[in-house]
Formats: C-alpha cells, structure tokens, sequence
C-alpha cells in the first residue's frame, strides 16, 4: 500500500502531508501552482454555488421575509389603505374555528396517508425484490402512477368517481347496489387517500434501491441459521432499511402536509374552483389559496403559511427525535468521519 | 479545500453580494412582468400587452393589430394570482380580460382601473348612445355598481338566469312545453325539473335541471331580487339573508338541491359547465344565457329539440341580470393606454364585434349589430324572439365592491351543504350567511375606505 494519501474531507489540506514535505518541490516553483489550483477550485465552487445561492437567496429567503411582513398587515395586496395590525392575524389562526378544522383535517390526513403509502411502497418494493418472470416489466407498472402529472390523475380520479357517470359507480350498478356521491362530502376523503396513496410509485423505486444494497451474505447467514423468512425481514431487512423508510417518512410527511390536490380534484384552481372542494377535502392549503386569492387576505394567509411552516418545522423535529432507536444506522451519523482511503485499497 | 477568508472575493462577501443582487432583484418593482408566459410576435416600437385567454386571437390575427396599431402585441395569459401580482407591483398590462359583473367594482373601487368616459367623449367608433345597457354593468360610481363613469365594455352577454331546454324529454315525459312570453314561477320550475330527471340506483341518469349556471349566490341575488327585496344593503357594506325574500330564495334553493335533480353545492357540476351533459342527452333544462345557442348550434340534432324560455321568477318582480359581461378594461397604470383604447375600438366595434354578433355566441354590447344576430333556422328564431323580449326586464344586480364574489360563494360553499343535508332551518342559515359575509365586508370596506 502506498503512503500517498489521497484528502478525504476531514483531512486537514493545510498540514504537510508526510508524503510531502512542506514547502513543496525544490527551487519553490511548486507553491504559486498550488495557490492558482486553490484559486481554480475557489472559483469553481463560486460558479456552482452562485446560481443556486441567488435563486435561495431571490425565490426563499426574500418571499418567506416579505410573506413575513405581510403577516403582520391586513393587506389585499391592491387597497391603499393597509396597516400594520401586528399579531391579530397570528391570533385569528389560532381561534379561527374554520383554520383549526382545516389544520386538523391535514394532520389526519398526513396520518393516514404518510404510513399507507411507506407500506404500500415498501411491500410493491419486497415483491418486485423477488426472481420473478417479467420484474422489469411490474416494476415499470408500479412506477408509472409516480410519473403522471398530478393534474392527469386528479382528472382520472374525477372521472372514474363521478356519481352518475362514473365507472366506480358503474360497478356497484352491475352488483345492483346504489351508487354514491365519491366526490362529495364524506366519501371525497377517501377519493383523496386513494389519489395519494395510488402514487406509491416513488417510495416502491427508493425501498427497491435500499433492499438492494442489503448485503445477500447475511440473508444467507439467516438463512444458515434456521431464521424464518419473517424473521430475516424483521430482524434484518427492516433494521437495515430503516434509514431509507425514515427519509421518506420525512419527506412523505412535508408533501403531505402540503397537499393541493383537492383543488386539482376540483379540476378549476382558480378562486372559484375552492368553492367546489368538499368540506372533508378542505386541507390547510386550500385554506390558503382561499385566503389568498378569493378572500383577498394577504395579511391573514402570509400568517397561515408561516404557522404552516413552522407546524412543518416542529412535526418534523418531532420526527427526528421519536426516530432514535427505530432507525439503525450502520455508521452513526454524528459520529461517522469517511474513511480516509488510501491508493492500493482497491 | 478551504477558501482563503483573506482573498478579494471570500465567502461572506460572496454571499453577502448574492444577497443584495438576489434582493434587489426580487424587489424590483417589474419583476412581476417577468412572469409573463406569453410572447410577443414582433411589429412597432411600442409595447401593448394584454392578458386574456392564451387562445383570444391566432397568430394571424396577432400580426395584423400590430400592424394596425404599430404596437409590438403581447398576450399574457389570464391568471388573477399573476393580474393581482402585477397590479400590486403597479406594473400591468394595458387590457385586462375581467368579467364586468364582479371584477368592476372590485377593482374600481380600489382605483385600479381607468375611467374610460374621455375615451369615448373623443371616439368616432364607439358612442355612448350604441352601448346596450348590459354594458352598465361595467359602470361604478363609487359606491354602487350600474351607474357613473365607465370602465370597461362587454365583448358580448346574456341574460343567465333564462334557460334552454329540450323539447324531446318534454314530448317523453307528458309535459307541456314552457311559455316563450311568460316566465315560470320558480316552483314551476323546480317541479317540472323533478319530473324530467330520471334516476337509476341512487344515480341521476338524466338532471331535469340545473339551475345554477353562473353561481349560488348570484342566483340568490336574483331570486331575492324577483321576490322585491335585495340581498345587498344599500350602501353594499353588508349582506341580509334573514329578510322575508332572501329566506325564500334560501328555501327554495334548499329545495332544489335536495331534490336532487340538477349540479348544486351538494353535487358539484363534473364539468364545470352545462355544455357536456347537455349534449350528452344527460339534461333537460339547463339555466344558460342566450351565449349556449352558440354550444347547440354546433350540432345540428341540438338545435332541432332545443328552445330557449324566460327566466323563471320567485315572485311579482320581473328581473332578468346579467352575471357575466366578459369584456376588457384598462388598469389605472396602464403604460400605453392610447394604443389600448384602439385596441378596443376595433375589437368592440369592428369586424371582431360583427363576427361575435353573427356568431351567437352571446349578445353583442352594441345595439347597432343586433341586427346580425342569427336568425337562420327555426331554434334560432325562436331563440331570438324570446331573448327579444326579454331585453326589457334586463336591470344591473349590483354586487358590493367590498368583497370577491368568488369570497361569498366560498362562504355560501361552506355553510350550504351540512345546513341542507341536515334540515337547517332558512333563519338559522341566513343567520350564519350574514355573520360570515358581514365579517368579510367589514374587512373590504375598512381597507377600501
């Protein structure tokens, strides 16, 4: 093995390496090309980093401040008359029975949907792990829902459950059972869940790759072992891919809580189509939207989104610190430094 | 690698100097132009924008108002979250498609849009003395809507609260067809809509009647209207439902959407529009200005059993409103409002408003070209001797500029349907309808002023 070490990101670049010796090569020519590639490199990172710098900086950081300062004004965006009302529409968020409603209504949903698609993702995901005939071809069926725009599924959906033209309701005809209002209060939530959970596509194609990189040697070693095929899963696939389930938890969880799909199941996201979302499909964004641009409360939806997004902040911690001891990790996070790889380890 | 912290260009300065240029940036007050999505086809030195439909007019038509107007045209296309954006920014377009029924208070009041009575004082195309009178609903003189200075004109408008209906479902079900002089009582209405809906297994195979074609709540302002009350105070600042007309109008439409017979609150229109299941065979009445001649005419078989009839009315008042009057205005701090203003005297009242007026596609805002509406086949002289003599019950329904009618619809949406499906009694609805919309209007008028 050579002593030559190539830097990980821990090393120090600063320190001599004792492969070479401070000061560089003889005659000092080797210093000025050392500080133009630092110089290259500096440069590199300026012209990576900028674009996305500008756009956190112009499309984040500047709305969520100006959102900020909005909340504290009743504001219709376009009446000369605005003023500063401090944090009365921070406490009408809090007393607003309507907001309340709809803030409950998208934790209930997160509740239900966030597990029910992790499952269903996770379980398409152990299937299409098997040597079955035509994987590819499953797989690529599973995923497809993953890939069609939101706007086409919601219209697909408002199709298939339309009462009197529908051909859910067709189906229930043919048993002679009465058709329902799918689209209606109560049974629109349960449109919406199925909308959702139908997209599992993207959570199967992540579990897919994180059972994949399960080592088959301590499968095998289970196996050797007398372990069940249960108890493989449980004691070993699930404890190993609970890094992968973890993220997409969290993930999950943010859309989720952000869903504007009710309003494309209206299939008119306009001001007038808020009209036509059902009360049980009246979540915390199409509140908003409502807020926004039919009611024309700037001031009041700014402080809705900002107790939206600090609801999201919270929950998500939340998440974090209920997940020690349920995600193992085969490296600690906190503690894990990237192994210094030497030429030869390979 | 670290950076030196010592160089020209370190890492806070660099961020620091993307801050101020992604800030300043972000602030700039035309920014909000820079959403546009349309595009510009070339032509003179000026620039005309419009927002409108993205399909308003084909690349043709495009090259020749710029040739005509020597202005370079640019389409942006009608989104009321980018028109607020850029009207905050005071950066508009110079025409603005809107809906004179519900956009022109609102944005008049907030003196956003521009009094276009010089304009027309100086026009040698457009006259006052030509409007027809659904255009007032473009007027506002600062408190009510319907009269005092102008700020926007109709492309074309019907009188929504009419209806069509088909001749054959009447002929199968046994029934008399209705008056093309006389309007219906309301309850004539919704009875013969009971008759002629046909169900099957908890599904309305065919809707006897839609009845809310342009929304419930100027359905309520009609029928309370019809019945002599009004469901605005007079100075628009608040609502009353609990008066004797507005609880009639509430029951009746409680009524209505129970009997499950036609789209409502409580079944929301698949389609967002009648046309579909109409053509469908899948409605016998549907309640649409005389614009859905244009969707019948389309095909033949249509027009054969379809007919046109006056709006229905809950009590001893005649009225026939106008909810729509889609035309173009002009923003208050509107760039280039000359070329605007020939924008409009060519697209009002040239060859783009004789082809609308022939087409039936609604009726034209200048009585000069009623003569060219058409009168072809038996539908449409039938459809036009009724729409004839209902002009003159035509009246402008005001709504208050204190509050998006899209705002009350929303509230109506909330309250309506548990209050129906659970037996609400009218006083108690009207009680909740007020409470909501009052707290809304008191909003609008405290910014308003």
């Amino acid at each position: 093995m050579s002593t030559e070490q190539l830097t990980g990101p821990d090393a120090t670049p600063d320190a001599p390496s004792p492969a070479r010796p401070a000061g560089g090569e003889p005659g000092g020519r080797r210093a000025p090309r050392h500080g133009s590639q630092q110089a290259r490199r500096a440069g590199a990172f300026y012209v990576f980093a900028g674009p996305w710098v500008l756009g956190f900086l112009g499309l984040t950081v500047f709305p969520l401040g100006y959102a900020l300062w909005l909340s504290f004004t009743n504001s219709d965006g376009l009446s000369p008359n605005a003023r500063f009302v401090g944090l009365a529409n921070y406490r009408e968020v809090f007393a607003d029975p309507d907001t309340l409603a709809s803030f409950a209504r998208t934790g209930l949903f997160a509740a239900i949907t966030v597990p029910l698609t992790i499952v269903a993702g996770l379980v398409l995901a152990v299937l299409l792990n098997q040597p079955i005939r035509a994987r590819g071809l499953f797989r690529t069926l599973l995923y497809l829902p993953a890939v069609v725009p939101p706007v086409g599924a919601a219209l697909t959906f408002k199709l298939i459950f339309d009462r009197d033209s529908g051909s859910a309701n067709g189906v229930l005809d043919l048993l002679g059972v009465n058709g329902l209002t799918w689209l209606g209060d109560p049974y629109a939530r349960y449109v919406l869940i199925m909308l959702t959970v139908w997209g599992c596509g993207n959570v199967m194609i992540i579990s897919l790759a994180g059972l994949q990189d399960i080592p088959g040697e301590l499968l095998d070693a289970a196996r050797v072992d007398g372990a069940s095929q249960w108890q493989s899963f449980t004691r070993i696939v699930l404890p190993l891919l609970s890094p992968v389930l973890f993220f997409q938890v969290v993930t999950q969880l943010i859309m989720t809580l952000q869903t504007f799909v009710p309003l494309l199941i209206s299939l008119d996201p306009s001001p007038k189509g808020v009209s036509a979302v059902p009360d049980s499909n009246y979540l915390i964004m199409i509140d908003v939207f409502s807020q926004f641009f039919a009611n024309g409360r700037y001031g009041y939806a700014s402080a809705l989104l900002w107790v939206l997004f600090l609801f999201i902040m919270l929950v998500t911690l939340l998440v974090f610190r209920l997940s020690k001891g349920a995600v193992f990790y085969s490296v600690d996070p906190e503690q894990a430094k990237p192994k210094t790889r030497t030429i030869g380890d390979n | 690698m670290p950076v030196s912290a010592r160089g020209p260009l370190d890492r806070r300065r660099f961020l620091a100097a993307s801050a101020g240029v992604a800030l300043a940036t972000a602030a700039l007050p035309g920014c909000a132009a820079s959403v546009d999505s349309g595009s510009g086809s070339g032509g003179g030195g000026k620039t005309l924008t419009v927002m409108t439909l993205v399909d308003e007019w084909d690349a043709k038509t495009k090259r020749s108002i710029e040739k005509m107007l020597d202005v370079t045209l640019r389409i942006i296309t009608y989104d009321v979250t980018k028109l607020n954006a850029m009207l905050a920014s005071k950066n508009p377009p110079d025409v603005v498609r809107g809906i004179g029924a519900t956009d022109a208070p609102y944005f008049a009041a907030r003196g956003l849009m521009t009094d276009l009575d010089p304009y027309f004082a100086k026009s040698e195309v457009l006259k006052v003395s030509d409007l027809a009178s659904a255009n007032d609903v473009w007027r506002f003189d600062g408190e009510k809507q319907g009269t005092g200075p102008r700020y926007g004109l109709a492309k074309d408008y019907s009188q929504d609260s009419m209806f069509w209906y088909r001749t054959d479902m009447f002929e199968e079900a046994g029934l008399e067809l209705p008056s093309d002089t006389e309007p219906l009582s309301m309850d004539e209405w919704l009875d013969l809509g009971e008759r002629l809906t046909r169900r099957r297994l908890g599904k309305v195979k065919v809707y006897g009647l839609n009845a809310t074609g342009m929304g419930v709540f100027s359905q309520l302002m009609w029928m309370t209207a019809s019945a002599g009350g009004s469901v605005f105070a007079d100075d628009m600042a608040s609502v009353d439902f609990s008066s004797p007309e507005a609880l009639k109008a509430i029951q009746w439409y409680a009524r209505y959407a129970k009997a499950d017979i036609g789209p409502s609150l409580l079944n929301p229109n698949p389609d967002g529009w009648d046309g579909p299941t109409y053509q469908a065979s899948r409605m016998a009445m549907s309640c649409s200005g005389f614009w859905f001649g244009g969707v019948i005419a389309a095909e033949p078989k249509l027009t054969e059993v379809s007919r046109f009839a006056p709006a229905p009315q809950l009590g001893g008042h005649r009225v026939s409103p106008c909810f729509g009057g889609t035309g173009f205005w002009m923003p208050k701090d509107a760039q280039n409002k000359e070329a605007a203003w020939k924008l409009f005297e060519w697209y009002f009242a040239g060859q783009p408003a004789k082809d609308r007026a022939a087409a039936g596609w609604g009726l034209p805002s200048l009585d000069s070209l009623r003569a060219s509406m058409p009168k072809e086949n038996a539908f449409q002289k039938q459809a036009y001797a009724v729409q004839e003599q209902e002009a003159a019950y035509f009246s402008v329904l005001p709504v208050s500029p204190y509050a998006q009618t899209d705002a009350l619809n929303g509230v109506l949406s909330k309250v309506l349907p548990d209050a129906i499906r659970s037996g609400t009694k009218p006083g108690k609805i009207a009680d909740a309808l007020n409470s909501r919309m009052n707290e809304q209007l008191a909003r609008g008028k405290e910014l308003v002023g």
